[in-house]
């Protein structure tokens, strides 16, 4: 439900991924494969040379260093700034309002998303068939979506967990004189695993 | 009241029931970002002429211009490892990686239900059909099947064919999507006062 760029985050994985291969390979390459071994002896010295060459053509003044440490260490900086960024983009997509209808000679009118959500929560707290319930609005590429969660006691069926949010949706949706998109999520998770079976105390079988 | 939109759910259920390899983009971020402080650092340390962490920079690209005449068994063993970090990450960025959840046609709503609850309300009911007691009542749930673990209770004979029967039926009731088709398994022997 949220915005979070899955592409984006398959990339990241896929490209460090490569890299790594790439990388561990060429360090088992050069150790093992005696033609490869036997090139990079060759060449790697004047390329060291080369790169050792470039950081003294580029002095930071009198300091004895180089320019291109600095070129490295703002590279440096660049690749976690952008990370950074990307890790915290995450997530993200949570609505406030629900509902704004365009202005009328009288006037606009806002829906909160907290109407809906305090409503749907009051509703379906009484029931003693689901154990918890959490009410969130996503806004999904402009469309503000409901997301109902639901806690299901231990064994009850999710056709009838279905049945009893699709009800309380169609009493918001007579409330709000519209229908707002909604998704179902009913889960079981720790609290169902603790809770009874059932929902009457009953004079049970002894065990 | 105007004429509802017709909504399409796709991209929603899609998300819903895919994972959004979040965990491993973010752990891999975290190890690039790491690596990339370590290097800034040595390079600072460097500059300023103190003593370095581990290696400093440029015997670091000493080791690795002379790496054709070094010893090979640390560079195989770290290539390898790196080679299987990359195999598994890539691996991971290229399965599709469902989540244990499935769909549940509704008329006004997109329902994605956790594999768990399926399984214990198949649980209830295979263990009333087979009059056995819940808790002696194992159910898997996978994308495509269920599979029913009883065990029955000493002397209460058990008909496997209602079990199955009633574990069909509900399976049948869900209307699943992808649909997923049970099987059920009865232990050969019982167990006692449950």
């Amino acid at each position: 439900m949220n915005n979070t760029n899955r592409a984006l985050n398959r990339a990241v994985v896929i490209v460090i991924g490569l890299l790594t291969l790439l990388a561990g390979a060429a360090l088992a390459a050069i150790a093992t494969v005696a033609a490869v071994r036997t090139d990079y002896r060759k060449e790697a010295p004047a390329a060291h040379a080369d790169l050792s060459g470039w950081f003294k053509a580029v002095p930071l003044f009198g300091t004895g260093t180089s320019w291109g440490w600095i070129l490295i260490l703002a590279a440096l900086v660049l690749i976690v700034v952008l990370l950074l960024v990307f890790i915290f983009r995450q997530g993200h997509g949570h609505h406030d309002i629900l509902l704004r209808e365009d202005a009328t000679p009288s006037g606009a009118t806002v829906i909160d998303a907290d109407v809906a959500q305090q409503a749907i929560q009051h509703d379906l707290d009484g029931r003693p068939e689901l154990l918890a319930s959490h009410v969130s609005t996503y806004d999904v590429r402009g469309t503000p979506v409901l997301k109902v969660s639901v806690t299901c006691r231990r064994g009850e069926s999710p056709r009838r967990a279905t049945q009893l949010v699709e009800n309380t949706l169609t009493a918001l949706d007579t409330l709000l004189g519209r229908q707002i998109p909604a998704l179902i999520q009913i889960s079981g998770g720790f609290r169902a695993r603790l809770s009874r079976r059932t929902r009457v105390a009953g004079t049970a079988r002894a065990r | 009241m105007s004429t509802p939109a017709p909504y399409s759910y796709r991209r929603i259920l899609r998300r819903e029931t895919h994972s959004s390899r979040a965990v491993p983009a973010i752990t891999v971020a975290v190890a690039v970002i790491l690596l990339c402080a370590y290097a800034g650092t040595e390079i600072v340390l460097m500059m300023l002429n103190r003593r370095a962490l581990l290696a400093a920079p440029q015997d670091m690209l000493t080791t690795l211009g002379t790496l054709g005449s070094a010893p090979v068994a640390a560079p195989v063993t770290i290539g390898i490892l790196l080679m299987l970090a990359g195999i598994l990450l890539l691996i991971g960025a290229l399965t599709p990686g469902r989540r244990a959840r499935h769909q549940i046609p509704s008329g006004r709503a997109a329902v994605v239900v956790d594999n768990e609850v399926i399984a214990s309300a198949l649980a209830r009911q295979a263990a009333h059909a087979g009059n056995a007691n819940p808790d002696n009542t194992v159910v898997s749930v996978s994308a495509h099947r269920a599979i029913v673990h009883l065990t029955p209770t000493s002397g209460t004979p058990v008909q496997s064919d209602a079990i199955k029967e009633a574990v069909q039926q509900q399976l049948a009731a869900f209307e699943l999507y992808p649909p997923v088709r049970a099987s059920v398994v009865i232990a050969a022997a019982g167990k006692v006062g449950s």
